[in-house]
């Protein structure tokens, strides 16, 4: 029988409550139910299975509640994450500025390589107080992508989901690629690819 | 800030649901009542019957358990069920207060005036009045009537501050201990210092609940940070999908429900069994002379706060260092080091500590010392209290920096006095705030920052002679106050700051000292300096080896010390009250010793650190000065034995016996009277 789905990603979407993470997550996921606890749990999470280059990747976004509250956001948070989605409200400087330095603490400390920067309600260029050219030398700065996306009025947002899961597809296919040459020159050395999720 | 309970709590309780169980068709339980009316939030509410019926589980007996509700803010709810097999509904408060024991039994008081035709109308004007009495302060009592015309009441206390739990009166504990043996909770608390994917399990709702309550409990002075859920509903089992750190309690109906495969790198604790699966040897990875430690205390501590000071004790070994790692620059905030909190560890400890740098549990608990200190709040609790018994005396920078930083604060001390609320977390870390109950907690370690902060407050800028008053905030020994009253020619302002811990004697008086005027850690690093220049190390046991003192301990050794009345014991303790961050007043024109005369003040304080060896009772090798001769007079209170004027000399005599040989004695010899303050 078919499996459901050729890859399970775990990505978590990372940013001050107001910048419009959940309403993202509302609008890339489908129309499936699954509830909304993180006014109950302090957790939630979407699913979403697409389809890239004819591969079915499922896709599970979790996101928990007052992460403002950390000063920084430390790695074992990011442990066991193939990438991390990080937003912020383009009409709200505080949020970029928190997001700024967990984007730092998190390419000094972890080894998540897929991480990608949003910035959110890109909808009102009379509130915005992030600037593209700001935002995108950050970005460009830690090598990054960096997307502008209004869940409201629903612009770049599939894009953007769709941006950061090729790149842990991409990336996971790279891994892989690298672990069959190792295993190629070492004879039997094979042991269950374990690694593939030890970001951090 | 680290804790995740609330701290703005303005009720007892925030409502109160009877939920009716799941039957016949219909499938899911129901809120049939609630109080009060007003409350309106629906997401909770719509929670309840969830986490009250989380699965169909064994009801036979009647069960308390808690289940954990955390807001978009990640602030914690609580709410205490209470399950009967003789009803068909279960009766659940919710409050942000994690009282446990007050309101499983206040749900049981509630189950009476239900179940009890003839009361059931005194159930609302019951609720209504605890709904809108003031929330007790912390080791106050509230009396609400139950049934008033039976003069039926409904009393609890609050839990006093900086209480740990303790067994037999913390449910909680007292359940996680009884299910699960001391090495099996050694390897959860280390896979919590991993910040692991951590499940509970158990068949017994309350047996779970307990569990992981009291597992968060175990790590104060940090909180758990991540995902909690101490009781799991059935509807959330994809929660277990997480990829973050989790502390989920999941009822052992529920295990079969997901596929462990899918789950991943999950650390189980089965507390039916005791048993543990975990993929990971976290406990191998901790410093082994902790763990050791930690094991050996386990074993014979284990009543009253035994079992929580044991491990409280371990965090200090492994984290209480974070003092010397704090930055001191005039005119800046105060941060922290990662490198140098790492480093000024022994190399054992070392790996680990690095380790620990990644932990948000470790990384919030910095945080919230490092507000508090920058928002110039002194604080102490029972992690400050045991570090610093803990801390090494001789090597220790934070005194230096503690000089530094007192004086920085001086200069910007306006927020000194911001009071912060401490109801709802009696264990909470904040010391400063308005210390009403002088009576029962003196002896804590906030005494010293309490009249440091009165000193500050009241009398700021006022003349020394000023502070003596008639108050009633004397907590001095009867006895202590008579000596000094006969004989106030040489009242020694700085050592009756030294504050006892005798509040027994502590009713007013005529006469009240003056509060604490002397920079007792700054003074100390002026001894320490002064003993390396000569080359004659403080005797100071390897921290390493040394039992952590317990202020228990002391306080048992010092009664009978007072009973024996031989010496003050009370002045003594005062050595280690002042061991938490004190904020030094600014109003002291006399604090600084003349240059001349600063000999004396090093001789005061070193007399000051044998106070804090002396707190020891717990067996050690080290020098004891009650175990010989001169400990029967109090070397540092010569006031006390007017009749003898060479008491300097012994002052020399037990430096000498602590290695402190000092060679200048001419000078302390010097009227000592000259820096001290009298009182009129």
């Amino acid at each position: 029988m078919a499996r459901e789905y050729d890859h399970l990603f775990k990505l978590l979407i990372i940013g001050d409550s107001g910048v419009g993470k959940s309403s993202l997550l509302l609008r890339f996921s489908d129309n499936t139910f699954t509830g909304n606890y993180i006014t109950t749990i302090g957790v939630d999470f979407k699913i979403r299975t697409v389809d890239i280059d004819g591969e079915r990747v499922k896709l599970q976004i979790w996101d928990t509640a007052g992460q403002e509250r950390f000063r920084t956001i430390t790695s074992t948070y990011y442990r066991g994450t193939h990438g991390v989605i990080v937003v912020y409200d383009v009409s709200s400087g505080d949020t970029f500025a928190n997001v700024k330095r967990w984007l730092h603490e998190i390419d000094q400390n972890c080894e998540v390589v897929n991480r990608i920067l949003v910035g959110n309600k890109n909808d009102s260029l009379d509130r915005k107080v992030v600037l593209t050219e700001d935002a995108q030398r950050f970005a460009d700065q830690m090598a990054i992508q960096l997307f502008e996306t209004s869940a409201k009025e629903n612009i770049n947002v599939e894009e953007m989901f769709m941006a950061i899961t090729r790149q842990v597809l991409r990336t996971k296919k790279e891994r892989r690629e690298r672990q069959a040459i190792q295993n190629s020159e070492t004879v039997n050395l094979r042991k269950p690819n374990k690694s593939k999720k030890r970001f951090c | 800030m680290g804790s995740r309970i609330r701290e703005d709590v303005s009720h007892v309780f925030e409502c109160f649901c009877e939920v009716v169980k799941p039957q016949g068709d219909i499938q899911e339980a129901w809120v049939i009542q609630k109080f009060p009316d007003s409350f309106k939030e629906d997401e909770k509410i719509k929670s309840v019957p969830k986490f009250a019926y989380p699965c169909e589980f064994d009801n036979t007996v009647i069960q308390h358990y808690s289940f954990v509700l955390t807001s978009g803010d990640s602030k914690w709810t609580f709410g205490f069920c209470r399950h009967d097999p003789k009803s068909s509904t279960a009766l659940v408060i919710l409050s942000y207060l994690p009282w446990h024991e007050t309101f499983y039994r206040l749900l049981n008081t509630i189950s009476e005036l239900i179940h009890n035709n003839a009361q059931a109308d005194m159930l609302s004007p019951f609720l209504a009045n605890l709904y809108t009495s003031k929330v007790p302060d912390p080791g106050t009592e509230l009396s609400v009537p139950t049934i008033p015309s039976a003069d039926k009441k409904f009393t609890f206390s609050a839990p006093k501050r900086f209480e740990l739990p303790s067994i037999p009166n913390n449910r909680n504990l007292s359940e996680y201990y009884n299910a699960v043996n001391c090495d099996n909770m050694i390897r959860v608390f280390a896979s919590m210092l991993y910040e692991r994917r951590i499940v509970f399990t158990s068949r017994k709702l309350n047996r779970l609940s307990a569990c992981v309550q009291a597992a968060n409990a175990i790590i104060y002075p940090m909180n758990w940070q991540h995902i909690f859920i101490p009781v799991l509903p059935i509807h959330l089992v994809d929660y277990l999908f997480a990829p973050m750190p989790y502390l989920i309690g999941v009822p052992h109906a529920l295990v079969d429900r997901v596929k462990k495969a899918d789950v991943g790198d999950v650390v189980i604790l089965d507390a039916d069994n005791n048993t543990i699966e975990s993929p990971f040897d976290d406990l191998a990875s901790l410093p082994q002379e902790v763990v050791k430690q930690l094991k050996s205390q386990l074993k014979t501590q284990v009543m009253g706060d035994g079992v929580s000071r044991a491990f409280l004790r371990a965090l200090v070994s492994l984290i209480g260092g974070y003092r010397d790692a704090l930055i001191v620059n005039q005119g800046e905030k105060i941060t922290f080091d990662d490198e140098a909190f790492v480093e000024t560890r022994p190399t054992t400890m070392q790996p680990f500590l690095r380790k620990m740098l990644e932990l948000q549990i470790f990384q919030q608990f910095i945080d919230e010392r490092l507000t508090m200190l920058n928002a110039g709040l002194g604080f102490s609790d029972e992690f400050e209290h045991e570090a610093w018994n803990y801390c090494d005396k001789n090597s220790s920078k934070i005194k230096g920096q503690y000089k530094e930083w007192t004086s920085a604060m001086k200069k910007e001390g306006s927020a000194i006095l911001k009071s912060m609320k401490t109801r709802a977390n009696p264990a909470v870390k904040n010391a400063v705030n308005t210390v009403k109950e002088r009576g029962k907690d003196v002896g804590k370690a906030y005494k010293g920052i309490r009249s440091k902060l009165k000193d500050f407050s009241d009398v700021k800028g006022r003349p020394r002679s000023q502070l003596s008053q008639p108050a009633s905030t004397s907590y001095r020994g009867k006895e202590a106050r008579r000596s000094v009253t006969s004989d106030t020619g040489c009242s020694q302002a700085p050592y009756s700051a030294l504050t006892p811990t005798s509040p027994d004697h502590g009713e007013g008086s005529a006469l009240s000292f003056a509060p604490l005027d002397m920079d007792l850690m700054g003074d100390m690093q002026d001894v320490f300096n002064k003993c390396s220049l000569l080359d004659t190390p403080a005797q100071t046991p390897n921290k390493m080896m040394k039992p952590v003192r317990s202020f228990d301990n002391f306080t048992a050794t010092n009664g009978s010390l007072l009973g024996s009345n031989l010496f003050s014991g009370d002045r003594a303790a005062g050595g280690s009250d002042d061991s938490v961050f004190l904020l030094e007043s600014q109003s002291e024109p006399h604090a600084r010793p003349a240059p001349m005369s600063s000999h004396k003040v090093q001789v005061k304080s070193s007399s000051s650190e044998t106070d804090l060896i002396r707190l020891d009772s717990t067996p050690s090798d080290e020098f004891d000065p009650l175990e010989n001769g001169h400990s029967l007079t109090n070397p540092l209170y010569p006031y006390y034995n007017n009749d003898e004027p060479s008491d300097i000399h012994r002052d020399l005599d037990l430096l000498r016996e602590y290695g402190l040989d000092f060679p200048h004695s001419n000078t302390i010899t010097q009227s000592p009277q000259n820096n001290w303050t009298k009182f009129d």
